[in-house]
């Protein structure tokens, strides 16, 4: 499996990696939030795809590493606020995942979305108070950098879930997702796992929501903690497949690719095409186009 | 039979080209504006007054670009409120699309948002909806903005003209947005220094749906003036509940969409004696050219141009339009001109000082009867402030 892969990995890997001396700014910039989608939907599947706890407030780790980056940009510089991004969501993950793994199922899902709203909130207060409306972080870094940081960030976050998928943690997430009883009995510690995922599945973008923030320049609480990030990495999953690390590449692609076909004249055909993948894949092909396609049929016994 | 439909089709291709090289080429001009999302609804009037005044200059033969006339041609996209998406299309417009000039997108957030784009390429635009002391903190050269409402003016302005009218007591309602939340940050104190008691002061999200609670509290407080720092949406929700719960409040303040012919037609007589934001108007006689401007809007358009956005995105697009003629298409004479000429404009001479428009005063208009009127300040007054009749019956 891992040999299969590898090598169409490393070929994608390097492709993108030459993008820039084929591409201009803008293609840059296409390249650069494919790269970010696929870092950001890797580490949802690391959490949601493997132990079946869907998370609707993703978006809460790349909100908050936007705050904590941009409060830091401009103190420690770059690479010491992305660190820091990454930490505090990291962190964040661990203190709030303890008591939110707790209920499961429909439950969770309105939990972490609540989360994210909440956390939206808590920092639109915290600024209004600190009476700073939007923040500006000028100077950045030129988009080019950005991409090559992005970029080895998704390749962290495949990597990630990919070696996870296959270790022992995996399987003990996986045995959660099926029986999460059945699990315990066995003897997996479940709280500590889904713990560890949860924190691992933070950080990754918690340093990405910092260096978008460099992107666009511009911080401001409703923009970065906008539930609709939350959506689109749980329909690129859905539609690439989330029980493995391959997914994302193929939900993320595509949508990125319909996105920029339809966005400049048609934004609502776009919206509406989402709805209908989203609604076909979910009932016909529930393990989405790595589900669907590229496994080996099943031999039903007689 | 293949290759001689081929070769037609070439011959027909380059002739189209040698006919398109013989005309004047057209001056590109990229601008974002939001068609869907969140600001949708307020972004109408901004769009509808670039295109008036393509359409002026082209008619006028076009664009003058250091003496030579050049039809203007739009490059544009949907930023669907988003100012990440606004900052992906500048960076298309000026390294894909390789537009001439450029328009500002909708907005204090996608203004902020493209702002780093236009520093990176160097390349001048002059801004127009969007009003933030922020706006300060960018380095003066390629972005100005046309706003005479920055908050740190604005807020203090409204002060005086509820002093000035012995108003005593506000309720404060503030959508949790940046523009918002800063002219409340100003005009607090200056309440204070006014000895204005604040006696409702509550925030909301911009997605509010319902604010009859807000309102209940608003109501019970019994204000002489209600502030609502609303956008399109949520001043539309305003002039509804406000109605419902019959706030009586003889100074009514919206801020966003007032200034725009949908409001006073959706809401009819509902609109008489309410107070937005605004520092233009066709009645200020030393402002020669508004009047004109306002008649031909409303030839083409049969409704008059939005006071506020109409009013900046016109400014933006002369101040353009007669650096251009100076400096031609190029970025280092535009920039220079912009930034140090004095532009005639529909709202009177403008002026930058860094990335500010220095000249025109901050102001309030009302709605009194069908006609909109400048009530402040006294210098450009253009009617007194009037008491808000009852709500209509129904």
């Amino acid at each position: 499996m891992i040999g299969r892969w590898t090598i169409p990995l490393i070929v994608a890997l390097a492709a993108a990696c030459g993008v820039p001396f084929v591409a201009g700014d803008y293609l840059i910039g296409v390249a650069l939030s494919l790269a970010m989608w696929i870092a950001l939907t890797e580490s949802w599947i690391l959490l949601s795809g493997l132990t079946g706890y869907v998370s609707l407030g993703h978006v809460v780790f790349y909100g908050l590493g936007a705050y904590v980056g941009i409060l830091l940009w401009g103190e420690v510089g770059g690479v010491l606020a992305v660190g820091g991004a990454g930490l505090a969501s990291g962190v964040f993950a661990l203190a709030v995942g303890y008591p939110a793994l707790r209920v499961r199922g429909p439950y969770f899902v309105m939990l972490t979305f609540g989360l994210a709203e909440f956390c939206k909130y808590i920092v639109i207060d915290v600024e209004a108070g600190l009476g700073q409306f939007s923040r500006l972080l000028l100077g950045g870094p030129s988009v080019l950098q950005l991409y090559y940081v992005v970029l080895g960030l998704a390749a962290a976050a495949t990597a990630l879930t990919f070696f996870v998928a296959r270790s022992r943690l995996g399987y003990a997430l996986r045995a959660i997702r099926e029986n999460e009883e059945a699990a315990e009995t066995v003897g997996v510690p479940v709280a500590f796992c889904k713990l560890a995922a949860f924190a691992l599945s933070a950080i990754i973008p918690g340093m990405v929501g910092a260096l978008m923030v460099a992107r666009s320049s511009y911080f401001e609480p409703s923009q970065v903690f906008d539930p609709i990030v939350s959506f689109t990495i749980v329909t690129m999953a859905i539609i690439g497949g989330s029980d493995d690390a391959r997914g994302p590449f193929l939900g993320a692609a595509l949508l990125v690719l319909l996105s920029e076909i339809l966005w400049a004249r048609a934004p609502q055909v776009y919206m509406i095409l989402l709805g209908i993948l989203l609604i076909a894949f979910v009932l016909f092909a529930p393990g989405g186009i790595t589900g669907r396609l590229l496994s080996r049929p099943v031999k039903v016994k007689p | 039979m293949k290759r001689r439909w081929l070769l037609s089709l070439m011959a027909g291709l380059a002739l189209m080209a040698a006919a398109s090289a013989q005309a004047a080429d057209p001056v590109r001009i990229g601008f974002a504006i939001s068609k869907t999302g969140l600001f949708a609804a307020g972004t109408g009037s901004q769009f509808d007054t670039y295109n008036f005044w393509k359409d002026q200059v082209n008619a006028r033969g076009g664009l003058d670009v250091k003496g030579v006339k050049r039809p203007i041609e739009f490059v544009w996209y949907d930023d669907q409120s988003d100012p990440g998406k606004a900052v992906q299309i500048y960076e298309k417009l000026i390294t894909s699309d390789k537009v001439d000039l450029l328009l500002a997108p909708w907005g204090t957030p996608a203004h902020i948002a493209v702002s780093g784009v236009v520093e990176r390429y160097k390349f001048p635009m002059v801004g127009d909806s969007a009003a933030s002391v922020k706006l300060r903190e960018l380095k003066p050269g390629n972005l100005w903005f046309t706003t005479a409402v920055m908050p740190d003016r604005f807020g203090p302005v409204i002060a005086d003209a509820l002093k000035a009218n012995g108003l005593k007591t506000v309720a404060v309602l503030t959508p949790q947005l940046p523009f918002a939340l800063e002219v409340k940050s100003f005009l607090m104190p200056a309440l204070k220094k006014n000895d204005i008691e604040v006696k409702v002061n509550e925030e909301y999200p911009p997605s509010i749906k319902d604010m009859t609670s807000l309102l209940i509290n608003v109501k019970n407080a019994n204000p002489d003036a209600v502030l609502v720092f609303s956008y399109p949406a949520d001043s539309t929700l305003y002039m509804k509940q406000a109605r419902e719960n019959g706030i009586a409040a003889p100074f009514q303040f919206v801020m966003v969409g007032a200034t725009e012919s949908w409001f006073t037609k959706q809401f009819g007589a509902a609109t008489d004696g309410i107070v937005t934001m605004g520092h233009w108007s066709p009645k200020v006689a030393a402002w020669k050219k508004a009047q004109p401007f306002f008649d031909a809007y409303e030839k083409q358009f049969h409704e008059a141009p939005d006071y506020l956005d109409s009013a900046l995105a016109y400014m933006s697009c002369e101040i353009l339009e007669q650096a251009v003629a100076k400096a031609g298409l190029d970025k280092d004479g535009i920039r220079k001109e912009i930034s140090t000429e004095t532009f005639e404009t529909i709202n009177g001479p403008v002026k930058f000082n860094g990335v500010e428009n220095a000249t025109t005063p901050a102001s309030l208009l009302q709605i009194q009867g069908k006609s909109m009127e400048l009530i402040w300040p006294p210098s450009i007054a253009t009617a007194k402030f009037e008491k808000k009749p009852a709500w209509p019956a129904n």
